[in-house]
């Protein structure tokens, strides 16, 4: 796409192919001018953000389910796993009642720290700093790293 | 311990009108909130959604059902917290980002359909008046064990300090308040369970061995309050003062059989070391399912326990993303991953108080198998205190118990009364801050009055009922509203009715004693595991055939919700 850019400038002397009036033809790099604009490549690229944090969420969704979900359904298959004890304690009450709390934290987490990279890598393709005019737009160089 | 108790009851009463009648301005419109607490700190925000959040049933609701049914009831404090890592999941960045300050206003403004948000006002007026009940039922029963009085001066009183007091513009907008209500709640609960755990001892009894019916760990005398019926697993031998099963006793031994039996008000039974413990029907197990089993029975009377704990599951999971009263306080995070943080911070603060009610469930069981006897289950934390702890401790603990117990019925209610009037005067009367007011009267009146009838269910059931019929409308609504272009009006409105309607109906079916066993009792009872299906089903393929009505502008709709902060500085 870059190189695209570059080859957009009218040559000194050119057969005209193509009129105004027909489809115009996106000569720019995809900014963020197109997302705003809701272009074809707009709805491409907030498509592809859109998609890649389903996945990341639908990819800790079954995680937390399978985890939850699996306990019941070994203790009605294998009674006996249900009737352990640790400790003197039932084994039930250390899954249900403790276990699966820093379970659902770490998921948690690491949802929370893969989307907020998903963002600023997104944020980085469409308006990278390199192109980004100094001044309020321009993001803290820690964003990332916190 | 009534006079501490009923002093500690009227101490946080009286603190929430208080530090909530500084904002007396009734903040119904997102300005007023913004004003309010645009800016606040993701670890203020994330306590004061948890103080909103636990009500009656994480207070008293779930250690109750722990005992009486056994741990398998444990499923409710983890879907109540894994409900929140869905909704960070899901929702959480997107919903902030959108800006919807109720869910009427996100079905309105992602649709753009006045139709559509009155079908979810009325499923919010539904939600909300369900989620109402259990917390009217908490204070009275409350009020009743601490005071004695009957269970409709507790309702009555909590239905009456709640919509005056937000009649009045208290209560909401304050961040702090509920804020406060989660340590309060936190203290409430974590100091009594961890001082009875010291009082104690480490001693994981016969009573935890798997398998095995409560037994009396020591002799133990117990006074029955009010006339009652109860069971025994095996034949025993009892001393009794009073009367029971018609004849009256004066301190002899008597010979009951494992069979039912009636004690009067009064009598006085003392039982030996290792006798089994009489079971009230209110406290009876379900059937065929040990006090160790992982699986629920919850509502269902022991039919298919693997499809009900599923069903359970399902209900909570997703039913905290559509409850109609934690929305709007994402609304005061500063942007969506401010909302990412805080909502992470409320899962930690959830397991956090969900680890006591449990600790508070088992030392029940294993050193006060009395409580076998109330007459009903969400009163065993009440008693506890004062069971393990006799003499000023103990009812210093029971206060606490109390006034954290009436905390939760005040926080919760609020939030959802607010809700329930705010929707009912901006969208089906001509709004403004005369009929907000009387709104709040008025639905206040109808939960108060409608709590009269429902005092024999649980309130873990009760308000897992309420997150099953939440799940059924509203999460597929959200879900599908902000992952799926093609969602249409037609579609998101179908799906409400169906799934919501198909869950209410099971849910009143259940009530009524429709069906009490079999796969009838499951399907009926814990109705989430088909009716989320159902709405997500019905919403996708009426969406589907309706594609030609998508709304215009769903695409700058998708950019906001999704698009990082960082890109949206354009002019």
């Amino acid at each position: 796409m870059e190189e695209e850019g570059e080859g957009a400038k009218p040559a000194q002397r050119q057969l005209v192919v193509w009129r105004g009036d027909q489809a115009p033809v996106q000569h720019d790099i995809p900014g963020p001018g197109d997302l705003r604009d809701d272009t074809k490549t707009g709805r491409l690229l907030i498509g592809s953000l859109m998609r890649a944090q389903l996945g990341l969420s639908l990819l800790c969704l079954m995680l937390a389910l399978t985890v939850t979900v699996s306990f019941p359904l070994i203790a009605a298959l294998v009674p006996s796993v249900g009737r352990m004890t640790v400790a003197g304690l039932p084994v039930t009450l250390i899954v249900l009642g403790v276990a699966f709390y820093p379970v659902f934290l770490a998921i948690g987490w690491f949802y929370h720290r893969q989307a907020r990279q998903l963002e600023a890598r997104f944020t980085d393709l469409v308006d990278p700093p390199a192109r980004r005019p100094a001044g309020p737009m321009t993001r803290q160089p820690d964003d990332e790293a916190r | 311990m009534t006079g501490s108790a009923v002093g500690a009851i009227a101490f946080v009463t009286l603190l929430t009108i208080v530090v909530g009648a500084r904002g007396i301005r009734v903040a119904r419109t997102p300005d007023d909130f913004m004003v309010a607490a645009r800016q606040v700190p993701p670890a203020l925000n994330a306590a004061a959604i948890s103080g909103e959040y636990l009500s009656a049933a994480s207070f008293l609701g779930i250690a109750g059902l722990i005992v009486s049914q056994g741990l398998g009831s444990l499923w409710y404090s983890v879907g109540y917290t894994a409900g929140y890592l869905v909704l960070l999941l899901l929702v959480a960045a997107p919903l902030r980002r959108f800006g919807a300050y109720t869910i009427p206003d996100f079905a309105d403004g992602r649709l753009e359909s006045r139709g559509l948000r009155q079908v979810a006002t009325a499923l919010v007026l539904v939600i909300g008046w369900f989620y109402l009940l259990p917390q009217m039922k908490g204070a009275g029963i409350t009020l009743q064990y601490v005071l004695g009085t009957p269970y409709w001066i507790g309702v009555v009183t909590l239905g009456v300090v709640v919509s005056v007091n937000i009649a009045m513009g208290g209560m909401k907008g304050i961040t702090f308040v509920q804020c406060f209500q989660y340590w309060l709640k936190l203290c409430a609960i974590g100091i009594p369970a961890l001082v009875l755990l010291i009082a104690t001892g480490h001693d994981p009894g016969r009573n935890l061995q798997p398998g095995r019916a409560p037994v009396f760990t020591r002799a133990t005398v117990i006074q029955v309050p009010q006339a009652i019926d109860f069971t025994l697993t095996r034949p025993t031998t009892a001393t009794v003062s009073g009367l029971v099963d018609q004849r009256q006793y004066r301190g002899q031994a008597v010979p009951l059989c494992a069979c039912r039996h009636i004690a009067g008000a009064g009598t006085q039974l003392g039982f030996a070391a290792g006798a089994p413990v009489p079971t009230s029907l209110a406290m009876a197990p379900s059937p065929g399912l040990s006090w160790d089993s992982p699986l629920s029975a919850a509502g269902t009377d022991g039919a298919h326990p693997l499809l009900a704990t599923y069903g359970i599951i399902i209900a909570t999971f997703f039913g905290a993303v559509g409850l109609p009263h934690i929305l709007v306080r994402f609304y005061t995070n500063p942007d969506g991953e401010a909302a990412r943080r805080t909502t992470l911070i409320v899962v930690l603060l959830l397991s956090t108080f969900y680890l006591f009610p449990t600790v508070l469930a088992v030392l029940a069981r294993l050193h006060a198998p009395q409580l076998y006897l109330a007459s009903d289950s969400d009163d065993v934390i009440l008693a506890l205190p004062s069971l393990l702890l006799p003499g000023l401790a103990g009812a210093l603990l029971a206060a606490l118990v109390a006034a954290g117990a009436f905390a939760a019925f005040l926080s919760t209610s609020s939030g959802l009364l607010v809700s329930v009037a705010g929707a009912l005067s901006h969208d089906f009367m001509k709004g403004g801050v005369t009929s907000f007011r009387w709104c709040a009267v008025a639905a206040g009146a109808v939960a108060t009055a409608a709590s009269l009838l429902i005092g024999h269910f649980s309130l873990a059931l009760l308000v897992g009922w309420a997150f099953a019929i939440a799940a059924s409308s509203f999460c597929p609504l959200l879900v599908l509203g902000i992952w799926w272009r093609q969602l249409t009006r037609a579609g998101a409105a179908a799906g409400i009715v169906v799934g919501g309607g198909a869950c209410l109906a099971a849910i009143v079916a259940t009530m009524s004693g429709a069906a009490t066993r079999g796969w009838g009792a499951v399907l009926l009872g814990q109705p989430a595991i088909w009716t989320v299906p159902l709405a997500f089903s019905v919403m996708i393929v009426t969406s589907l055939l309706t594609q030609r009505t998508l709304p215009g502008h769903v695409g700058q709709v998708m950019l906001r919700m999704h698009l990082p902060e960082a890109l949206k500085s354009w002019p």
